[in-house]
């Protein structure tokens, strides 16, 4: 079972992020949940979904809540108080644009710091940060190939009808996967 | 079919069309909302009715009218909106109607709030609105669940002309998770009873009193032996078995496998429907079992009465019932497994 929480503020793209993670992993047949923060909130406040996924056919998801997660991915520094949220020994990707460098992590934690603006500026599509991010953390995680990532988030788009930028987020993506080793 | 990643709302509208819904009425509420919306697309395409009621209780009202001419209607809401439908669930089973009411609970009383929540399972199960009567009250774990329980839902209203009620909750409604979509259908044998215009048939020519009593017994009876539907899991030599259903329930039972891994004899009853409540689950527990321990989201604790009923049939002894109402969303597995820890070691007090 993997856990990912994606969190930041609204209007950074953390909910589709998280569902395009969650759409790549039901797309192999892999039983996923995708479970947004809901609320009375609003545009640029606080942000968050939690992506569950068994690793094989097989496994099902159980607790959909966040509680465990193996993966958090910080766009944002209120994201941090999510770590409480995590397994002493998870990989935390943080937004380098918007998370200052010394944060103090829990011992035990690997910190991944993506340059998200750079790179989507690389990728010429600036609103395409968190998909920059899904792509770090699908490469560094092992979660899935890139080629079959970038086919599945152009399927997710296609069925919302906004394949015609299927090109420019699929340059975000690769600009994630390639900037992390 | 493949698998397709669907929204709980969206999944249980869609599943109620493919289940041969021809009429729906309803009033937005969060959050059950998407169903309305969904529906708002879709039923035109498939040349069936859907209204947004000035109201609740004018929407179930219209449920009424559609479900009398043997239409196979709906509603949905949640929490405060299903109270404002209660008259009317009361007019309907007065009128021995089938029909289904989806309930996507929120958390709290009054106007409560838009968290998840489990706090309207007395209203569901035991009436609700005036007077002797009940719904079926379907309580699904998973979207896949609750898709199955609105496929099947009007087979059943109609087979025991009664109501039907499936209680998602807010979380259920919001997340999304793979779901197999079921294929269109339609019922198979012609009601005999609905109003066709001719004045011949139909709810006009209702029975005298106590027919209608007698026949509602009957039925009643009828469905608490034959809709015992439930979920053990490693309950015949469980020390404490936990009792949930919906969202606690998937909780528990990765509580119970942590558990079990630990060397400790925890077991888990998944009431299927929450009315009838599944007695006979409960003849199956180890009858040695030191207790049940009610695991809700609301803050009372609402079921544990249930539990405590159904639990005088599992020993000759009476098995101490405890109860966790962990209150707005959903209790994590840490916290359940601490609430077992506490139960074990004396510190949580028997509500019965």
């Amino acid at each position: 079972m993997k856990e990912i929480i994606f969190a930041g503020f609204g209007g950074q793209g953390v909910l589709t992020g998280g569902l395009i993670i969650a759409y790549m992993a039901a797309q192999k047949d892999l039983n996923a949940v995708w479970m947004p923060a809901y609320g009375p909130t609003m545009r640029g406040g606080k942000a968050n979904c939690v992506v569950k996924f068994g690793e094989t056919v097989q496994e099902k998801v159980g607790s959909p809540i966040m509680e465990d997660a193996d993966i958090l991915i910080a766009m944002n520094e209120p994201s941090l108080d999510y770590l409480q949220f995590c397994k002493p020994d998870a990989t935390v990707f943080v937004n380098s644009n918007a998370v200052r460098q010394d944060y103090d992590y829990p011992e035990g934690m690997t910190v991944i710091s993506v340059d998200c603006v750079h790179l989507a500026q690389e990728a010429e599509n600036m609103k395409g940060q968190n998909l920059v991010m899904a792509g770090a953390v699908i490469k560094k995680c092992s979660l899935f190939e890139l080629e079959y990532a970038t086919a599945a988030m152009c399927r997710f788009f296609e069925s919302k009808g906004k394949g015609k930028y299927n090109d420019k987020n699929i340059k975000a993506i690769e600009c994630g996967y390639r900037a992390v080793s | 079919m493949a698998k397709e990643l669907m929204k709980g709302n969206v999944a249980a509208a869609e599943a109620a069309i493919r289940a041969g819904m021809d009429f729906f009425a309803g009033y937005p509420i969060t959050p059950s909302t998407e169903v309305l919306e969904h529906l708002a697309l879709r039923m035109p395409q498939e040349n069936r009715e859907m209204i947004q009621g000035e109201n609740e209780i004018a929407s179930m009202n219209m449920v009424i009218g559609a479900a009398a001419c043997g239409a196979r209607a709906m509603t949905a809401s949640s929490g405060p909106g299903i109270s404002l439908k209660a008259e009317a669930f009361s007019y309907a089973a007065r009128s021995e109607l089938p029909y289904v009411c989806l309930n996507v609970q929120r958390w709290g009383v009054g106007l409560g709030r838009l968290d998840s929540g489990q706090s309207d399972y007395m209203r569901e199960t035991k009436g609700g609105g005036h007077g002797d009567y009940h719904h079926i009250v379907y309580s699904p774990s998973t979207i896949q669940e609750l898709v199955d329980d609105i496929y099947e839902a009007w087979d059943v209203s109609e087979k025991y002309r009664c109501g039907v009620v499936v209680l998602s909750e807010g979380f259920l409604g919001q997340m999304m998770e793979s779901v197999e979509i079921p294929p269109y259908k339609k019922r198979e044998k012609p009601l005999g009873w609905g109003i066709d215009g001719s004045g011949k048939i139909g709810t006009r020519q209702s029975p005298d009193t106590d027919t209608l009593v007698a026949r509602l017994r009957e039925r009643t009876a009828l469905i608490q032996s034959q809709m015992q539907r439930y979920e053990n899991y490693q309950v015949e030599d469980a020390e404490y078995v936990f009792v949930a259903f919906g969202l606690p329930a998937r909780v528990c039972r990765d509580a119970v496998d942590t558990l079990r891994a630990k060397g400790e004899k925890a077991g888990l009853i998944r009431p299927r429907l929450v009315w009838p409540y599944p007695v006979q689950a409960f003849k199956e527990v180890n009858p040695q079992v030191k207790g049940f321990i009610s695991i809700e989201s609301n803050d009372l604790g609402q079921m544990v009465e249930d539990v405590a009923l159904a639990s005088r049939v599992t020993s000759d002894k009476r098995v101490p019932v405890y109860c966790y109402a962990h209150s707005m969303g959903t209790p994590g597995v840490k916290m359940v497994m601490g609430k077992y820890m506490e139960v074990k070691n004396g510190s949580m007090k028997e509500v019965f």
